[in-house]
C-alpha cells in the first residue's frame, strides 16, 4: 500500500534536495524544541501570583530633606495624611516593595548561641505596621496579624513579633507550626506570631523569591528617604497621586514626592525581560516554521514539475489521484521523521549544553516530540496543496511529448 | 562585464518573481533575527574604556569570614577604603558610591528635585577621563580636609544656571550649600561600568560630591550593601565601622608592573589585617585575598550581559544557518530548472568560470536586497523592543557598524549557499540539453 522502497530509491538517486531537506528538519527541530522549553518556562514564571491586591497598590516615596524635619513623628504624620484622604482604603510604611528590583534581605537564627545556632533560608524583610498585611491584601492563614500597641519605631527596641510566609515556615520548620517560636539576630529576640499564605520578594529571579518576613517595625526611623503603601480602588490611583501630593506639599513643602507606581507596572517591569525572552523567542519559532513550510512548498512544487513525465505516465498505467497524492506525502514524511529523530538527538544535545553553560533546567523529552509532531503537521499542510495539484496532471498532457 | 551580468542576475530575479521572494524572504528574516540580537548583545558588552581598559582597575577584597561568601563582592569595606585610600603606593585612587540628595539653588523658582549623587575623590575625574565644560574637579586637599564642593552635569547646569558658567555659585543639597567648582560636559558611558551594581544601562550621576564628607555628612547608601554576619546597623558609625561591603575602589595603572606591585602590597595588606581579627576565611592566601579586576573582567563579573543574550545570539546563529539550508534548497530548484538554457550558452561558448560568475552574482545580489530588507527587519525590531519592553535607547539604537556588518553577512550567506548550486548548474554537459532541445 505504502511502496516505500520504490519512493526510496528514486529518493537516492537525486540526493542533495532531500538531504537539504533533513538538514533543514534536524536544525529546525532542535531550535524549535529548546525554544519552546525557554518560552514555556517563562510562561510559567511570569504567571506565579503575587498572593496580593496587584491592581490596588500604589507606592511612593517621600525624601524628607529639610534637617529640621523630626523624621519618626513626620512619619506618623504622614500616615494620618494618607488615610484621611478619601478613597484610600488602607495606607502603610514600608522599607520595600515586592516585585520592585530592590529591597532587603535577611536571616534569622533558631538560637541565641551562634556556635550552635541555625540559620534559615534569606528571606525578603518587610517592615511595618498593623496596617501593612491589609494594604497588601495578604492572607494569613494562621496566627495574627500586629496589634497596634506592639509596633516599633526602631530596629534596636524590644518586643520584636514578626509573620512569615508559608513557603519558608515550609522550608524551615517544615509540618510543624512555626506560631509561638522564638528566633534571634544577634541578641534581639524575635516571636513568629503569624503565617501569610504568600508573600513574594523583591527580586523575581531569586531563588528564595516566595520566603518573606514582615516584623513589627513603622518604618520611618532616622531615614530621609521613605516609601509608602497605599491601597485604593483601580479607579481612584490616577487621581490620588495628585492629592498625595498636595497633601504632603501642604503640610511640609521641604520634600520631594516622587517615583509614584502601581504594583502592577511594578510586576510588568521586573518581568519585563522574561516577556522579551519567551516574544522572541516565540517569534523565531513561528518564522522558523514559516520558513520551513515555504522552502518545502517551494521544492515540492519543483519536484513536480520536473516528474510531470513521470506522474502522466503512473497515472496513464491505472494509478488513481489518491496514489499519486500518497507517493508525495509518504516520500516527505519519511524525510521528516528521519530528519525529526535525528534532531530530537541533536535537540536534547542542545539542551544539555544550555544545561551546563547557563544553568537552564533539562529539557524534557515532551519538547522535542512535541517538535516533530508540529514539523509533521507543517509537512502536511506544505506538501498537500502541490501534490493535489501533481496529482491533477491529465496523463494525455503528460505523455503527449513521449 | 559585471555590470552585465548584475542585469543577467536582474533579469533571472525577475522571471522567478515567487522564488525570488521567498530567497528574499527568507534571507532577510534570518539576518533580520540574527542583527537584531546581535545588536543587543554588542552594545551590552561594549567596553567603553576602550583602549584603557587594561589600565582601569577596580579592587575586589576576601574580607569574608569561613563558610560564608563563596565568591569576591564587587564593593568593598569602609574600612578597607580607608586603608587604601590612605596608601601612597598608589598614586592614582578613587572610592566611590552612590547616594540621593534634594538639590536646590537661590533660584526660589525651581522646584527641589531629588538626584542621584556620586560621592566619589577627585582622581575619579581622572580614571575615567570625565570631560569639563567649565572648571575643573576640586582641589587635592579636599580629598583629606572635606570641603562642600560640587561637580555638576551639563543638564542640572542648564536647569538651574541657565547654560551659564556656574563655577564659585552655590547649590544647595539637602540645605547644605556647596560651592560648584566645574561642569562637566554630557558624560554618559554606557554600559554604565564604573558602577554596574545598580543597573548597567542607568544614567550616570550629575552630582559628584567629594568622599571625605561621607563621615561628617551620613549620607544614605543607593546601592548594595551585602553583609557576612550580624552586625547591626543602627547608626552611620555602624556602618562605617562594620564588615558590611558597599564602596567601589577603582585605580589606574599605568603598567603591569604596577599592578603586581599593588597585587603584593595587598598581600601584605591583608596579612597585616588577619593580625589585627579581619579576614577570617584563611582558606584562602593572603595573596590570593585579593583581586585587581580590569575593566574587561569587573563588566564580566558583573553580569552586564545578561545569560539571555548569549543563548538569544546562539539561537540565533542557529536560526540563520536554517534559513541559509533553505535558500541552498530553493537555489538548487532554481538553477537545476535552468540547466537547459546553461547547456545551450556553454554549447555557444561560454566557460564553466563564466557560468559560475554570473550565478553567484545573482546570488550576491539576492543576499544584498535581503540584507537591506533584514537591516529593515532589525530595526522595527529594536524600535519594538525599545517601546514595549521599557529597554534604553542606548541598547536599543542601530549600532552605526551594524550598517556595514548586516550586509557583509547577508551577502557571504547568500554566497556560501549559492556555491554548491551554482557549481552543479555549471558541470552540466551541454550535449545533454542540446539533444532534448
Amino acid at each position: 500500500m505504502l511502496h516505500i522502497k520504490p519512493i526510496l530509491s528514486s529518493l537516492m538517486r537525486s540526493k542533495s534536495a532531500p538531504i537539504l531537506l533533513l538538514l533543514q528538519i534536524i536544525l529546525s527541530v532542535a531550535i524549535v524544541a529548546n525554544a519552546s522549553f525557554i518560552i514555556h518556562e517563562r510562561l510559567t514564571m511570569m504567571q506565579r501570583s503575587s498572593g496580593l491586591m496587584e491592581e490596588q497598590i500604589l507606592s511612593f516615596n517621600v525624601y524628607n530633606f529639610d534637617p529640621a524635619i523630626d523624621n519618626i513623628q513626620q512619619n506618623i504624620i504622614d500616615q494620618q495624611i494618607l488615610r484621611g484622604l478619601p478613597n484610600v482604603i488602607h495606607a502603610s510604611s514600608t522599607n520595600m516593595m515586592p516585585l520592585s528590583g530592590s529591597g532587603w534581605m535577611d536571616r534569622y537564627v533558631d538560637n541565641a548561641d551562634e556556635e550552635i545556632a541555625e540559620s534559615m533560608p534569606g528571606f525578603a524583610l518587610y517592615l511595618g505596621n498593623e496596617h501593612l498585611l491589609n494594604v497588601m491584601g495578604a492572607k494569613l492563614i494562621e496566627g495574627r496579624n500586629f496589634r497596634p500597641e506592639e509596633i516599633n519605631t526602631q530596629l534596636d527596641q524590644s518586643g520584636m513579633v514578626a509573620m512569615v510566609s508559608q513557603p519558608l515556615a515550609k522550608a524551615f520548620w517544615g509540618d510543624e507550626s512555626p506560631v509561638g517560636k522564638t528566633m534571634y539576630q544577634g541578641k534581639q529576640t524575635i516571636e513568629i506570631i503569624g503565617v501569610i499564605e504568600k508573600l513574594q520578594g523583591a527580586w523575581v529571579n531569586h531563588e528564595n523569591f516566595e520566603y518573606s518576613v514582615i516584623q513589627n517595625i513603622d518604618f520611618g526611623g532616622g531615614l530621609k528617604n521613605k516609601t509608602y503603601m497605599v491601597r485604593a480602588l483601580p479607579e481612584h490611583i490616577p487621581a490620588l497621586e495628585e492629592a498625595i501630593v498636595k497633601a504632603f506639599h501642604a503640610e511640609n513643602p521641604n520634600r520631594v514626592i516622587d517615583g509614584f507606581s502601581s504594583l502592577l507596572d511594578m510586576k510588568k517591569e521586573s518581568y519585563s525581560n522574561h516577556r522579551l525572552m519567551a516574544t522572541l523567542l516565540s517569534m523565531m519559532v513561528i518564522l522558523l516554521l514559516l520558513i520551513t513550510a515555504l522552502g518545502l512548498t517551494g521544492m515540492v512544487m519543483f519536484n513536480i514539475q520536473r516528474r510531470t513525465k513521470q506522474i502522466g505516465t503512473r497515472r496513464a498505467l491505472g494509478a488513481k489521484k489518491r496514489d499519486i497524492v500518497h507517493y508525495f506525502m509518504v516520500e516527505n514524511y519519511l524525510i521528516c521523521i528521519v530528519g525529526g529523530l535525528i534532531g530530537g538527538l541533536l535537540s536534547l544535545q542542545l539542551g544539555q549544553q544550555l544545561m551546563s553553560l547557563y544553568s537552564l533546567p533539562m529539557l524534557p523529552i515532551t519538547y522535542p516530540i512535541a517538535a516533530i509532531v508540529g514539523l509533521l503537521v507543517v509537512t502536511t499542510l506544505a506538501v498537500i496543496m502541490p501534490a493535489m495539484k501533481a496529482a491533477k496532471i491529465s496523463p494525455a498532457m503528460a505523455t503527449r511529448s513521449v | 562585464m559585471f555590470l552585465y551580468y548584475c542585469d543577467l542576475a536582474w533579469r533571472s530575479i525577475k522571471k522567478t518573481p515567487m522564488l525570488s521572494m521567498l530567497m528574499v524572504l527568507a534571507i532577510s528574516i534570518g539576518i533580520g533575527i540574527t542583527i537584531t540580537t546581535l545588536n543587543v548583545y554588542k552594545t551590552m558588552s561594549y567596553n567603553p574604556a576602550e583602549k584603557r581598559s587594561d589600565q582601569i582597575n577596580s579592587i575586589q577584597l576576601w574580607s569574608q569570614g569561613l563558610d560564608t561568601w563563596d565568591e569576591y563582592q564587587s564593593n568593598i569595606t569602609y574600612k578597607d577604603v580607608v586603608n587604601l585610600r590612605n596608601n601612597n603606593e598608589l598614586s592614582v585612587k578613587a572610592a566611590s558610591y552612590r547616594t540621593g540628595l534634594a538639590m536646590q539653588s537661590d533660584n526660589q523658582d525651581i522646584e527641589p528635585v531629588l538626584e542621584s549623587v556620586r560621592v566619589t575623590d577627585r582622581d575619579f575625574f581622572t580614571i575615567f577621563e570625565v570631560p569639563f565644560l567649565y572648571g575643573d574637579r576640586w582641589g587635592k586637599s579636599v580629598d583629606s580636609h572635606p570641603a562642600y564642593q560640587v561637580v555638576i552635569g551639563e543638564k542640572l547646569n542648564q536647569t538651574f544656571f541657565d547654560g551659564q558658567n556656574s563655577v564659585g555659585k552655590t547649590i544647595y543639597l539637602n540645605r547644605k550649600p556647596y560651592q560648584v567648582v566645574g561642569v562637566i560636559k554630557d558624560w554618559n558611558p554606557q554600559p554604565k561600568y564604573y558602577d554596574p551594581l545598580n543597573g548597567a544601562f542607568n544614567d550616570a550621576e550629575e552630582i559628584f560630591i567629594p568622599f571625605s564628607l561621607t563621615e561628617q555628612e551620613e549620607f544614605d547608601v543607593w546601592g548594595n550593601t551585602s553583609g557576612w554576619k550580624f552586625e547591626p546597623m543602627l547608626t552611620h558609625q555602624d556602618r562605617l565601622n562594620s564588615e558590611k561591603t558597599w564602596i567601589q575602589f577603582w585605580t589606574f595603572l599605568e603598567t603591569p608592573e604596577q599592578k603586581s606591585q599593588l597585587q603584593s602590597w595587598l598581600g601584605r595588606y591583608v596579612e597585616e589585617q588577619r593580625s589585627f581579627g579581619r579576614y577570617t576565611d584563611t582558606a584562602k592566601s593572603p595573596q590570593e585575598s585579593a583581586q585587581i579586576s580590569d575593566v574587561a573582567l569587573w563588566l564580566e563579573n558583573n553580569d552586564v550581559v545578561p545569560r539571555d543574550n548569549k543563548i538569544l545570539v546562539g539561537l540565533s546563529v542557529l536560526f540563520l544557518s536554517v534559513c541559509l539550508v533553505n535558500i541552498l534548497g530553493l537555489l538548487l530548484t532554481k538553477f537545476l530548472k535552468r540547466a537547459p538554457e546553461v547547456g545551450v550558452r556553454r554549447a555557444i561558448g561560454a566557460s564553466r568560470a563564466q557560468i559560475f560568475s554570473q550565478y553567484m552574482v545573482e546570488v550576491g545580489i539576492i543576499g544584498f536586497i535581503g540584507g537591506i530588507v533584514g537591516l529593515l527587519w532589525a530595526w522595527g525590531a529594536l524600535s519594538i523592543l525599545h517601546a514595549e519592553f521599557s529597554m534604553k535607547q542606548s541598547v536599543t539604537g542601530l549600532d552605526a557598524s551594524m550598517w556595514f556588518i548586516t550586509p557583509l553577512i547577508a551577502i557571504s550567506t547568500a554566497i556560501i549557499a549559492g556555491i554548491y548550486p551554482a557549481w552543479v548548474v555549471c558541470r552540466t554537459k551541454p550535449s545533454v540539453y542540446l539533444k532534448a532541445q
